[in-house]
């Protein structure tokens, strides 16, 4: 009984402020919906981020909410508009987001990865770059590249980075006539025909994980070449970029010896697929605090983060700053926990949480979380 | 004896004497003190000086008190001799005149001469008047023959009861004098009227003090229904000496005298600097300006300088708990010790500088919530032998 009259006086408080719009196309969201929540159908999220995509305490939330919804934010309108106008036939144009840490540069991600998947993007994404250079489990798979001298595999991650691709570009494989150009030679017996589907380059990848490095090498220059040849448009979008012009990386080869980042073959296909020197595309990248040590965070500028040399790298592009809550989507965001009963209590509860969490996402929903 | 005296005049003459004018206190107390003409050649009748001349033999408690009375005398005039030598002498150390040498001056010479960082005033190096150093003593309570100066004398506690006498005797005339106002069906006078808000009745120390006699708590009791009684008239202005000898003026409240104005900028706006905001190691300013937006810079950040969420609560308590949260800019400048020493510090200022901007009655209600004290805490030292401040090692048996 008293939580039915809780379901019933939230309801009513959340009829009174609107804090949802109905318009779940990322294609014809507008300024208007600037602050509002979108639903992601669960189908289209399980089928892009059941292998990452968004972080981990989100995901805990939606699993929480039973329903995944995004803010519309203005970087996100922003690169909507930018990507509507841009013209094709040019080099592809490279945005960087920015922010500070929990501002929501992946979710901002995401709702562009959305906006990929509605547009009939080739999706090219990479939850989270730390994950194969920083992160340590205790069985890392590692192994000397047989193709490139000096270089090092990971061939799990690998897989797994191609089990991803596969399951957020399904309709488009599946239906899509994109052939490969060349042959690809394995070994003495498994080679791959030219003029064969794309999903099958995927499919060996995933199937004989010692060539997956090799498969994803093959597949970015083939991407590149259908980009080029209008057979299909690509999205790219890389989080935690910075991570790739980090001196070192916490990887070790089997001899003690430390790895650098450039010395992974998988960081040379993600860098070679983020050159300008292709069309048809649209590249989205993020610089991230949290891709770097603490010793490392004093600034969440992209210069810093990306160092001299990504800098001089990706020059030029577009940096896109994520920042904090405005006041409509502090109470809009506000109006939605009350929504799902996440937040209680009286309304002069939200000026604390405004100052407490000054107006970070991610402190918001932390703070809120035990409340 | 004069005491005696009146006390027995005023017993056999009370309708000749006490007529209705002089049932002011004020009369009241020339009875008391001194006897007049005719009172004392009714007294010559009275008093059998013959017999009392017979037997003018000194009492052995009279020569035992005199005994002890001359050893005091002695002792407090060596004391004042040496008092004054020491006073030359210092006055001769410090270069000074010794004739004009007050006691101020040889307080100041002591402090430079002995300086002590003794946390207890009380226990620092002093050099005061005898008379100020040693107890006083009651003079002897009887004549040489035993006889007790003071009527109350047998009561054990002269002083006290004679108080409580006193205060019985202003009662009933002020019951008379009413009377009279309401026969005459006069109106009371609308000046006259006894300010107490600013005061309280001496505290049982304190009267025992000014008594020099020890009394019981339930004595004090009795003391204070009894002065209570005495305001409660509604003439209580007529013997407003009396009461305001036993009474103790408050100390005012410090921050509703001492309210800072606030100054302008070049933009119009007012605002209050409080220097010295100082909690555990950190030292810091805070400066507000009233008509503002909210804004909060700390060291040239805004609230995300401190990372946990207590401090920032912190910081925010007196705003909310003023409702100023919007309508003010905050500016600190903070340095040394650690997120929660420096968070408190700035509490602390905000609040202390908000006093210029905020209503009486949120001023009370910030002091009862604590926002206008400083926390004087410290870290405690580390004791030798164990492992920190007051914990132990762990017990072993062996």
């Amino acid at each position: 009984m008293f939580s039915r009259n809780w379901r019933v006086l939230s309801r009513a408080y959340s009829q009174a402020v609107t804090f949802r719009t109905s318009e779940i196309s990322p294609q014809h969201q507008n300024d208007k919906q600037i602050g509002l929540f979108y639903t992601l159908k669960q189908d289209t999220c399980k089928e892009l981020f059941s292998n990452g995509g968004l972080p981990k305490s989100f995901m805990k939330q939606t699993k929480t909410f039973t329903e995944t919804t995004l803010m519309i934010r203005q970087p996100a309108l922003d690169l909507i508009n930018c990507i509507k106008s841009t013209d094709f036939n040019k080099p592809v144009i490279r945005y960087v987001l920015y922010g500070e840490k929990g501002c929501g540069k992946s979710l901002t991600m995401a709702h562009m990865i959305h906006y990929a998947y509605e547009d009939g993007y080739l999706i090219v994404h990479v939850p989270w770059v730390s994950e194969w250079l920083r992160r340590v489990p205790r069985h890392k798979e590692m192994s000397n590249s047989q193709t490139r001298e000096g270089l090092v595999d990971l061939p799990l991650d690998a897989a797994a980075w191609l089990i991803h691709f596969k399951s957020q570009n399904q309709t488009l494989l599946k239906s899509s006539d994109l052939k490969i150009s060349k042959e690809y030679v394995w070994s003495k017996r498994e080679k791959t025909e030219s003029g064969a589907p794309l999903s099958e380059l995927v499919e060996h990848g995933i199937a004989r994980i010692k060539y997956a490095c090799d498969v994803i090498d093959a597949l970015i220059s083939e991407i590149k070449i259908l980009s080029n040849n209008k057979q299909c448009k690509t999205f790219v979008a890389i989080d935690g970029f910075n991570s790739f012009f980090y001196p070192l990386t916490r990887l070790n080869t089997p001899t003690k010896k430390k790895v650098k980042p450039d010395e992974v073959t998988l960081t040379k296909s993600f860098l070679e697929l983020t050159k300008n020197d292709w069309n048809n595309g649209i590249i989205l990248l993020s610089a991230d605090q949290l891709a770097v040590p603490d010793e490392n965070q004093d600034s969440y500028f992209p210069r810093y983060l990306l160092r001299k040399q990504g800098f001089e790298y990706l020059d030029p592009f577009v940096p896109i700053e994520v920042g904090r809550y405005s006041d409509k989507e502090f109470l809009s965001c506000a109006s939605y926990y009350r929504d799902r009963l996440w937040l209680r209590g009286p309304p002069e509860i939200e000026t604390e949480l405004k100052f407490t969490s000054a107006c970070n996402p991610f402190k918001f929903m932390e703070q809120c979380a035990p409340l | 004896m004069s005491l005696v005296m009146s006390f027995t005049v005023k017993n056999l003459l009370p309708a000749t004497i006490c007529s209705i004018r002089s049932n002011f206190p004020s009369s009241i107390h020339k009875y008391s003190t001194g006897p007049s003409k005719t009172s004392s050649n009714v007294l010559d009748h009275l008093t059998d000086w013959e017999t009392l001349s017979k037997n003018r033999k000194t009492s052995k408690a009279m020569k035992a008190y005199l005994e002890r009375a001359k050893e005091h005398d002695e002792f407090m005039k060596r004391q004042h001799l040496e008092f004054n030598i020491g006073k030359r002498h210092l006055a001769n150390m410090m270069g000074e005149d010794p004739e004009t040498f007050t006691q101020k001056d040889v307080d100041r010479a002591i402090e430079y001469l002995f300086p002590s960082g003794i946390y207890d005033p009380a226990a620092r190096p002093l050099m005061k008047p005898p008379e100020e150093v040693f107890p006083a003593r009651k003079a002897a309570e009887f004549d040489e023959a035993g006889r007790p100066h003071h009527f109350l004398f047998y009561t054990g506690k002269p002083s006290f009861f004679k108080v409580l006498y006193d205060a019985a005797e202003h009662i009933q005339a002020l019951n008379k004098f009413e009377d009279k106002v309401i026969r005459k069906k006069a109106t009371p006078d609308p000046n006259g009227s006894l300010k107490l808000e600013g005061s309280v009745w001496l505290t049982k120390e304190q009267l025992e003090q000014s008594l020099v006699e020890s009394i019981k708590e339930i004595e004090y009791e009795n003391f204070k229904v009894v002065m209570e009684r005495l305001v409660s008239s509604p003439y209580a202005y007529l013997c407003k000496d009396f009461i305001e000898k036993y009474r103790k003026p408050l100390a005012m409240q410090r921050f509703a005298l001492e309210i800072p104005k606030p100054s302008y900028d070049e933009e119009g706006r007012a605002f209050i600097t409080t220097y010295e905001c100082l909690r555990k190691k950190a030292r810091g300013e805070v400066t507000i300006r009233y008509p503002g937006s909210g804004k909060i810079s700390i060291n040239g950040k805004d609230i995300t300088y401190f990372e946990d969420i207590q401090p920032r609560e912190q910081v925010m308590f007196p705003l909310i708990f003023s409702g100023m949260q919007n309508s003010v800019d905050v500016e600190c400048h903070i340095e040394g010790g650690g997120p929660s020493g420096q968070a408190g510090a700035i509490r602390w200022g905000i609040a202390w500088s908000l006093r210029s901007f905020v209503e009486k009655d949120m001023l009370e209600k910030m002091q009862v919530a604590g926002l206008l004290t400083r926390d004087h805490r410290r870290r405690e030292r580390k004791k030798p032998g164990q492992p920190g401040a007051r914990k132990k090692p762990t017990w072993k048996k062996r």
